[in-house]
């Protein structure tokens, strides 16, 4: 009961920052340069009728209302799913961010599914041996993993696999003219996704590792180990089911940071590799001046960031019955 | 005061013996007379913590490397030159090979390669070479006596009057005049950026190969009265038999306006990429044209004794009667800086960054530039100079961002957690909102519209405040929850009973208590804004050209073509990058363990 009230009162919350970071966009949208009625006529509008058009599309896009009015039009726009018109495109926003968006969500959860995959057993394993040679080993990979930043790793990667042994298309989300269904069409798209999942996922998997790590060395020192041990439970029991379940709290929170900045930081690994999804299009949109998508973009990520909050509480509860909720 | 002094060391005492107390594994032992404060504590076991110490070498090295090698490695961002692109690292440009280097006739110097010629004419080839067919010498050449190097091509003329050319023939390099083929003997031959000049010994001279970039129009009366020549990217320049220079050009330029106090006097001539320099048979150099990097900058001290110059990009050599040799102009790569010679010396040559110089008995002496420690990039800027700046601008917008986080971050945490209730709500709050911005596609998005029309400082500035405003929330936390631990201490009490100022309590004595917290997270911030910054750089949103960072460094590198064929310029701004970072992450991990004992445990 507590519990639903707390998650409820998070929710509340939460919409409150969403609505103030929203109120800061509306703020650097109108803050953005040049004229969006003259963008949306473009060049080809015949001088005699210049000024009536002009009008008509002012009208039309609102800008004579009070600035709060706009602001009220534009969020409930927003919310409806209509982001406007993209420049670029000639289309409405909603109508091209469809394809970026899932190959953006494919290529952020793959790494993460292989992040979790090697990071979570690694990390236990090192504690478990801690001080072994082993784990010293994994210590310095993991610490290089973390350091080492993301498109250095990408270059490294097209140089050794795509360009020194060829086994991978150096960017691009399938190959250009590829007519294909089903099984055929899912192993180029697969072919295209192998380099850009596991550069993304070198970072994650050092900085996952050596947390997981840390809080399994914490929970494993703890006095319900030993009890545990000392009845007799096996090992496998021990580590999996009660020093885990408590190494957990601590992994959650660094997980969702992480999860927040791998959506931001996939920008840079998708432009390094050419790859059609939000990152790419974001940063095309700013380069033509695009701003609609621009802010559609943005307005994706500010969600992601606040939905990955809310699943920070809820895992919370989830994992430890004791969090208290009221603080 | 005094009262307050003893009871603040006798608080940190007593927190010091519980570390130690904590480090040593709980047991008190006999020999735990020496009791340490915190700080040294910290210090000590930081010391003792040899990944962390290694780490500390590194980024000193590194961090000294960027602050003190521009000044000996000087570099003008907005410099570019494209006859050095793309060029391999390492040296040996001047180094004459072995067999000429006591028996030469004449060298020259191309873009990043040099020929030669010995006393038998036999023609030799060293240096970096931009182009592979500058090796597939032409059969049967005959004997040489004069060889001249250019961009990518070198022509070469034989004991009876013929010219020969190989290397680049693109864009009519390769296809002499006509006048030349038919037997029209040639006594002196140049090469240049993409042009190759003959003068025949009816003082007639011809030119071929582009002929976009230089428009060569004879005045009337100087075709077949062109006793010297000389040119550079711009122009050619002639010396008539009766001692006058003229510009071969349609239009006037700098080279031009010849000063008419020489004209019918001078001797020899010679082009910089900037000046023309002239010598009248009184021993005067005379210079004109742009004064740009030192050009017309004449040692008065030659004055009156130099008989023959020569131009390169941007310096001059002139030989002295004395068999000396003088250099005054660009000293970028000690272009002008003669070495000793102790014979006289007959002949010099200049070229682009390089000079060689023979002297009477065949010997050759080289000083300039000898090649690129890690090679140069498509501007043909030098990698490493560019890796120095680049180094010295990472790092201080890291640095600076990080000082404004921590500033806010210290600030906001310290009130918040101090005050609670209402105000720790409202910062909380803030701090909350702005952690749940997206980092990157945020600063993204302020770095493209605010940095739409400003100057390039005022871009790096904003950078600086962009990562620094957005990278404060994780400090203020941190801050916050070490003041909430500290605010309930005695000697918070026994300072706020002595009517000590709430702003004075927060920041002279509960600060001083987390300032370790502080220093741990600054540093591993700086790794992170130092990364921040790079990436921004990287997809071109955060320092732009010509500034250079290591992000932007590696911008330029982001197709295959460059990534194969020019590894030097990704591989050495990435490997710099990478060890910083890991260094600075080795350093705060490494003062985080020290600051607490337990984590070393771990």
């Amino acid at each position: 009961m507590r519990k639903g009230r707390y998650l409820l009162k998070r929710l509340i919350y939460i919409i409150f920052v969403f609505f103030i970071i929203s109120i800061l966009m509306f703020t650097i949208y109108k803050a953005l340069p040049g004229d969006p009625v003259k963008m949306m006529m473009g060049d080809n509008v015949k001088p005699e009728v210049y000024q009536q058009q002009y009008d008509i599309i002012r009208e039309q896009l609102g800008l004579d209302d009070p600035i709060p009015v706009q602001y009220i039009k534009w969020i409930t726009n927003m919310l409806r799913g209509d982001f406007g018109y993209s420049t670029e495109y000639r289309r409405p926003v909603k109508d091209v961010i469809g394809v970026p968006m899932r190959n953006t969500v494919l290529l952020n959860l793959f790494s993460m599914i292989i992040v979790f995959a090697v990071a979570v057993p690694l990390g236990i394993t090192t504690a478990v041996r801690k001080n072994s040679i082993f784990d010293k080993f994994i210590q310095v990979i993991t610490i290089v993993g973390y350091s080492v930043p993301s498109f250095v790793i990408a270059l490294l990667a097209i140089y050794l696999f795509a360009i020194r042994i060829p086994l991978f298309p150096i960017s691009g989300v399938k190959t250009a003219g590829f007519e294909g269904t089903g099984m055929a069409a899912f192993l180029d798209s697969a072919k295209h996704m192998i380099l850009p999942v596991l550069v993304m996922s070198v970072g994650g998997i050092g900085s996952i590792t050596r947390y997981v790590r840390a809080s399994m060395i914490d929970a494993l020192r703890m006095d319900y180990i030993k009890t545990a041990r000392s009845k007799g439970l096996r090992e496998k029991v021990v580590i999996y089911v009660h020093a885990f379940r408590n190494a957990l709290v601590p992994v959650v929170t660094v997980t969702t940071w992480w999860l927040i900045g791998l959506f931001g930081g996939s920008v840079v690994i998708e432009s390094i590799f050419l790859w059609d999804g939000l990152g790419k299009m974001m940063i095309t949109g700013l380069s033509q001046r695009d701003f609609a998508v621009v802010l559609a973009m943005q307005m994706f990520y500010v969600i992601l960031s606040l939905v990955g909050n809310v699943l920070m509480d809820i895992a919370y509860t989830l994992v430890d019955p004791r969090v208290r909720l009221e603080n | 005061m005094a009262d307050k002094n003893t009871k603040k060391k006798k608080k940190k005492s007593t927190v010091g013996m519980a570390a130690s107390r904590m480090a040593v594994g709980g047991a008190m032992t006999e020999e735990q007379e020496e009791i340490l404060t915190p700080v040294q504590m910290v210090y000590r076991s930081f010391l003792e913590d040899k990944v962390a110490m290694a780490g500390v070498f590194c980024f000193l090295f590194i961090f000294l490397c960027c602050v003190v090698l521009p000044f000996f490695l000087p570099i003008d961002m907005y410099y570019q030159d494209v006859t050095q692109a793309n060029v391999a690292p390492g040296f040996g440009m001047l180094k004459v090979p072995g067999s000429l280097k006591n028996n030469a006739e004449q060298i020259s110097l191309g873009s990043t390669f040099s020929v030669g010629i010995d006393a038998e004419g036999n023609v030799y080839e060293w240096g970096s070479f931009p182009n592979k067919k500058l090796k597939k010498l032409p059969a049967d050449m005959g004997k040489l006596v004069q060889v001249s190097a250019g961009l990518d091509h070198v022509v070469a003329l034989n004991e009876d009057g013929e010219v020969l050319t190989w290397g680049n023939d693109r864009m009519g390099l390769g296809s002499l005049p006509i006048e030349l083929r038919m037997g029209e003997r040639v006594k002196e031959v140049y090469a240049g950026y993409q042009i190759s000049l003959a003068l025949t010994e009816k003082g007639r001279l011809y030119n071929w190969g582009n002929s976009y970039l230089i428009d060569v129009r004879f005045p009337e009366g100087v075709q077949g009265n062109i006793e010297k020549f000389a040119a550079n990217t711009d122009i050619v320049m002639v010396l008539t038999k009766d001692g006058r220079v003229e510009a071969l050009s349609p239009k006037s330029t700098v080279y031009s306006a010849v000063p008419e106090e020489i004209q019918g006097r001078v001797v020899d001539l010679a082009l910089s990429d900037e000046s023309a320099a002239a010598v009248t048979d009184d021993g005067m150099v005379h210079i004109w044209g742009n004064n740009i990097k030192g050009t017309r900058a004449i040692p008065e001290e030659i004055q009156g004794r130099v008989t023959s110059v020569e131009g390169a990009r941007f310096h001059f050599t002139a030989l002295l009667d004395d068999g000396t040799v003088a250099a005054w102009g660009d000293d970028t790569f000690g272009q002008i800086r003669v070495p000793d010679v102790k014979e006289k010396i007959s002949t010099i040559s200049s070229g682009y960054y390089g000079n060689y110089a023979i002297t009477e008995s065949g010997k050759t002496y080289s000083w300039g530039l000898d090649g690129y420690l890690m090679g140069t990039d498509d501007f043909g800027r030098d990698v490493f100079r560019r890796l120095l700046k680049g180094g010295r601008m990472t790092m201080t917008v890291g640095a600076i961002a990080v000082i404004i986080s921590t500033f806010i971050g210290v600030i906001i945490g310290g009130v918040s957690g101090y005050k609670g209730g209402k105000v720790d709500n409202l910062l909380m709050r803030l701090t909350e909102i702005v952690s749940s911005l997206p980092f990157l596609p945020f600063a993204i998005i302020l770095s493209a519209i605010i940095g739409n029309n400003i100057s390039e400082t005022q871009r790096i500035i904003m950078i600086m405040v962009i990562l620094g405003l957005l990278s404060w929330p994780g400090i203020a936390r941190l801050v916050r929850g070490s003041v909430l631990a500290e605010r309930e201490q005695e000697f918070v009490t026994a300072a706020k009973a002595l009517g000590v100022k709430e702003a004075g309590i927060i920041f002279r004595h509960i600060l001083p208590n987390v300032i370790t917290v502080i220093i741990v997270n600054a540093t591993l911030d700086f790794a992170t804004c130092m990364l921040t910054e790079s990436s921004l750089s990287f997809i071109g949103f955060g320092v732009t050209e010509p500034n250079a960072t290591w992000g932007n460094m590696l911008n330029g590198a982001r197709n295959a073509t460059v990534i194969e064929s020019y590894w030097w310029r990704w591989v050495y701004p990435a490997i710099v990058l990478a060890i910083c970072t890991i260094s600075i992450n080795c350093i705060g991990d490494g003062l985080r363990d020290a600051v607490d004992p337990k984590s070393k445990e771990r």
